[in-house]
């Protein structure tokens, strides 16, 4: 047999993150490709024309790992009930053979023993390993979120433009880097000290504006067009709940989705599939806490956010909190989203001055 | 009492059933009227732009029954007998119903995971002020005008079946390929080339073929929505029969479809039988299907 040589779907910042799982266990991994118009463009050539866009745009993370020489792909399925996630395995299987990759296809289920089976049988590290790599992966994940949180705090407060996000990118790239645990805890003080000392306006007060939707949209900025950076940059703070943590708790906790239910009676008394509910939820959790503007991300015809969507748009002319839906797909051009973000950002600046 | 059933997407799941159920228990059932121009119009005029054609169809139809009827009844179909799950769009349509429209909406959640469809009626019935005994009766009635039509429905395949013409199989859901409006009469036309239409949901499936798909490997995934077991298990089923020709008819923005379709058009193209597929929009135009399915036909002789 062959040496297994792994690749797998990017996910914004977080794959740093998951590569660090492989390369404790000892396994060869060839990154995915970072998202750029080259790599969607390869994607969606061979994906099926009507299929949502992140399978697009994973395949063409993926397929320059393959040229190169890897044979095993990493896909999850089964992210959200209902949606169609649960298929990326088999139909991105059935393309890549069509186009003339022998590939192996590692399936599995987003349950925490299935995850933990297969990295088993494909490694073959005893179990201590994988609890050590496992334990790795969420201390590297949880200070991604950590520091973009905190970018999303500092980039409207910074006296110097475009400080936070170099500070960002250079602690991320360190944190690639990084393959030891033990020298973990010295450079997560060295990366917090380094946000600490980013110069700040203080007591500056500034309207806030939220993201919601689709998770794979939310929090991949390559996807996204950079969304937060740019609207941090205008000076608006973002907040986003969406992460892997709050995905990961949902999975093995089930009474996130309980509390969510509840919370939603008035609008849908349904699952939608997908985070179609959390949507909602958030949407009502943020006019609650009085901000400004709502930024709704979804992957062109993904069927549980444009179900929810007219809710949504209810919540917003019951609320006349400013509203803006931005559907992505392989043809959408940035210019055309600069455009539809200016207009929604000026929109947000009265809301919040009319407020005082 | 007026009970308006939207004559669109989850009617045609189980027409008559519905119809005969309410009118038993001493109703008077309004359908909406065939799909026509307006009805579309009016539907993709309230709907989000890129729902899928029959979502939009069916919101047409909704507004037509506002103001016309005291309730309007749309069920919240989640899963069906053999516990697989209907479509998503399915589970929000009636707290999306209750945003358009001003009438109550009627509506109960059928979840088979969870209750037999029986429990359901029953509750369906408390909620329109009927007793057990009453909605049980309307329910078996309803039951047995559906297998009249079914066993219609297999004898008309099996004549269907034996004649000696082209014959091509329509691969779509059941609101696509009833309502003539939508499918811009696809029958009517192949008929018109000389080709006869099977319906993949008539094609009747044997137990000893289930048998067999269940021990040979599949090269499908198991589905986990109802239509896409059927549809796979059926043309399975259709494959052993003489078969001309496919067309799979799908609506824009269908998510399922886009799933669905890559295995359904690899099983075919298997077997080597000629695949066309069809996509339907509010905006397709009749001159332009009338030209493709021209050249398939074409292809097939």
């Amino acid at each position: 047999m062959k040496k297994t040589i792994i690749t797998f779907a990017r996910w914004g910042n977080y794959t740093i993150a998951f590569k660090t799982i492989f390369d404790q266990l000892g396994l060869e991994v060839i990154p995915p490709e970072p998202t750029n118009p080259t790599t969607i463009a390869e994607g969606a050539k061979i994906s099926p024309e009507m299929y949502c866009f992140p399978l697009k745009t994973t395949l063409g993370n993926v397929l320059p790992g393959l040229r190169k020489g890897a044979n095993t792909v990493f896909m999850v399925q089964n992210i959200g009930g209902s949606c169609r996630q649960r298929y990326y395995g088999a139909i991105q299987k059935k393309v890549l053979e069509e186009n003339g990759h022998q590939v192996n296809f590692l399936d599995f289920r987003a349950t925490p023993r299935d995850i933990y089976r297969t990295i088993k049988k494909i490694s073959g590290a005893s179990s201590w390993q994988i609890i050590r790599a496992a334990r790795f992966f969420f201390k590297k994940l949880r200070l991604i979120e950590k520091i973009e949180k905190k970018a999303q705090f500092y980039r409207p407060r910074e006296i110097k433009k475009g400080t936070t996000d170099q500070v960002l990118t250079e602690s991320l790239t360190e944190l690639e880097k990084l393959n030891k645990e033990k020298d973990f805890p010295r450079l997560r003080k060295e990366i917090l000290k380094s946000f600490s000392e980013i110069e700040t306006e203080k007591d500056k007060k500034i309207p806030r504006v939220a993201l919601v939707g689709e998770i794979y949209t939310v929090c991949d900025p390559s996807i996204n067009f950079d969304l937060e950076s740019k609207l941090g940059k205008e000076g608006i703070e973002v907040h986003r709940e969406m992460d892997i943590t709050y995905h990961l708790k949902k999975l093995v906790f089930p009474w996130k989705d309980w509390t969510i239910q509840r919370k939603i009676n008035p609008y849908l008394r349904s699952t939608v599939g997908g985070h179609g509910r959390d949507a909602i939820y958030e949407m009502l959790h943020y006019v609650k806490e009085d901000f400004d503007g709502i930024i709704h991300l979804l992957p062109f015809g993904c069927m549980p956010e444009v179900t929810v969507r007219p809710i949504l748009e209810k919540i917003h002319l019951e609320s006349g909190i400013p509203f803006l839906s931005l559907s992505l797909d392989e043809q959408v051009a940035e210019a055309g989203i600069n455009t539809r973000l200016e207009a929604f950002i000026d929109v947000v600046r009265n809301h919040y001055n009319s407020k005082q | 009492m007026t009970i308006g059933i939207p004559r669109a997407l989850i009617y045609w799941k189980r027409p008559q059933f519905w119809e005969s159920f309410f009118e038993d228990l001493g109703f008077r059932v309004l359908l909406s009227p065939e799909t026509n121009k307006e009805l579309v119009e009016a539907g993709v005029r309230v709907s989000d732009p890129e729902n899928c054609f029959s979502t939009k169809v069916f919101f047409g139809h909704l507004l037509w029954l506002d103001g016309k009827v005291d309730w309007v009844f749309v069920p919240r179909l989640k899963t069906n007998a053999e516990k697989l799950e209907y479509c998503p769009k399915f589970f929000a349509l009636p707290d999306l119903s209750k945003i358009l429209v001003r009438t109550p909406i009627l509506t109960e959640t059928f979840n088979e995971k969870k209750e037999p469809l029986e429990g359901t009626l029953a509750k369906l019935g408390r909620k329109i002020g009927r007793e057990k005994r009453e909605v049980k009766r309307a329910r078996e009635k309803a039951f047995l005008k559906e297998k009249d039509e079914e066993r219609e429905k297999r004898e008309n395949f099996f004549r269907k079946i034996e004649e000696k013409t082209t014959k091509i199989t329509l691969v779509s859901h059941p609101y696509n390929f009833y309502d003539d409006y939508v499918n811009l009469r696809v029958k009517e036309k192949l008929e018109k080339l000389g080709a006869q239409t099977i319906f993949i949901e008539e094609t009747p499936v044997n137990e000893t073929i289930n048998q067999r798909s269940k021990v040979q490997d599949k090269d499908y995934p198991k589905f986990h929505w109802e239509f896409g077991k059927e549809w796979m298990e059926k043309i399975d089923a259709i494959l052993d029969y003489n078969i001309t020709g496919a067309i799979e008819i799908s609506s824009f923005q269908c998510g399922c479809d886009a799933v669905l379709k890559e295995f359904v058009e690899k099983k075919f193209k298997q077997n080597s039988i000629p695949f066309l597929y069809l996509l339907i929009d509010e905006q397709t135009g009749e001159a332009g299907l009338q030209t493709r399915l021209e050249a398939f036909i074409d292809t097939l002789r």
